[in-house]
């Protein structure tokens, strides 16, 4: 049998092509395409991290944001340095007079710092005092009233001391001290 | 022998076989080189997509960190807020009760409260109202009581009532 040259330029390209076309398959497409899988696969579950992550970062944001509105009065307390004058405006209604000395600094617990207050005044009845320590509470800061608290009898008048204690979020690498403060209001 | 008068076509290797096969072989390694570049390009957006994921899985990490932080203070300073206003309340109530206590014939002149005792200067007609009306019910508030009596010259009586609470109980009372 005689093989045309022709035949055998054909047979040979055939060849050649089909060597390239497996070549190509197995040493790129086929390892490219498992990358692919596995790398889709990859995503996949990463996407379902992400999104399981991204739903617990909004579950906690509608945590933290209910907790602010809740507790706004609170937070907005925290962050007001004290300023002696505006509790003495805000608070002198309840007192013949008002007399906040020494602020001094104590020391900080883990989260906030804690500012001690000397506060003399003079009262015409007790319940003067009783509305000042209700209204205390609703003030533009978190105020304790401290021990030791005297109140002595001056004619008509209860001449009263305590001490109070004001908290305040921890600032103290960024917030100077608070300057020394005496005022007297009559 | 027999000849031909017709001239000789130029003979050409791009026979209509080879055509056929260069189509077909062309149109295969295309469609194969078309997938490869396909699988490159999504394993390069799959690369790319990884690394936002990271990226937007260590932002959305902080942020949960930081709001966890915010939650924290916002609660502790919720507790500390409640401990204030809650021990404020009490101290009114606590002042209140003592002076409601005194009777209306003994006369305070200066009282001393202490967070363990308290201390209270007054005058008294006798010394029987005050160990009825004021001692008895003192005593039942406090661990240790002390009176002492000065006699005036209107012969009403001066005296100095100390109080005291123990520590323990205090501890008792907050367990």
């Amino acid at each position: 049998m005689k093989i045309s040259r022709q035949n055998i330029y054909l047979l040979a390209l055939s060849v050649f092509l089909l060597i390239f076309v497996l070549i190509f398959s197995f040493m790129l497409l086929i390892p490219t395409g498992k990358e692919y899988r596995i790398k889709r696969a990859e995503l996949k579950k990463e996407n379902k991290k992400l999104r399981q992550l991204s739903d617990f970062a909004n579950d906690t944001s509608t945590i933290l944001q209910d907790l602010q509105n809740e507790n706004r009065h609170i937070i907005t307390a925290f962050s007001t340095p004290f300023i002696a004058d505006r509790f003495q405006k805000q608070h002198r209604k309840f007192f013949s007079s008002l007399k906040l000395s020494k602020i001094s600094k104590q020391e900080n617990d883990d989260v906030f710092s804690v500012y001690e207050v000397n506060t003399t005044s003079e009262i015409s009845s007790p319940k003067s005092f009783y509305k000042f320590l209700d209204a205390v509470n609703k003030s533009d800061w978190i105020i304790a009233i401290n021990f030791p608290i005297i109140f002595k009898r001056d004619s008509e008048l209860i001449h009263s001391s305590f001490t109070m204690k004001v908290y305040n979020n921890d600032k103290s690498k960024k917030e100077e001290k608070p300057k020394e403060d005496s005022n007297t209001t009559k | 022998m027999k000849y031909s008068y017709i001239k000789p076509r130029k003979k050409t290797a791009l026979t209509k076989d080879m055509q056929l096969l260069f189509t077909f072989f062309g149109a295969s390694i295309f469609m194969l080189v078309l997938t490869y570049s396909f699988l490159v390009f999504k394993d390069y957006r799959f690369d790319q997509r990884e690394q936002e994921i990271v990226q937007e899985k260590k932002d959305l990490n902080q942020d949960i960190n930081n709001m966890k932080d915010k939650i924290t203070l916002i609660e502790k300073q919720n507790m500390l807020s409640q401990r204030v206003f809650t021990k404020n309340t009490v101290l009114k109530d606590s002042i209140s009760n003592l002076f409601d206590l005194v009777p209306s014939r003994i006369t305070l002149s200066q009282a001393k409260i202490m967070e363990n005792s308290l201390t209270l200067y007054g005058i008294t007609p006798n010394k029987d109202i005050y160990n009825f009306m004021l001692q008895a019910p003192l005593r039942s508030i406090f661990n240790r009581s002390y009176s002492s009596f000065y006699p005036q010259k209107n012969g009403w009586y001066s005296f100095v009532s100390t109080n005291f609470i123990d520590e323990e109980s205090i501890l008792d009372e907050n367990k």
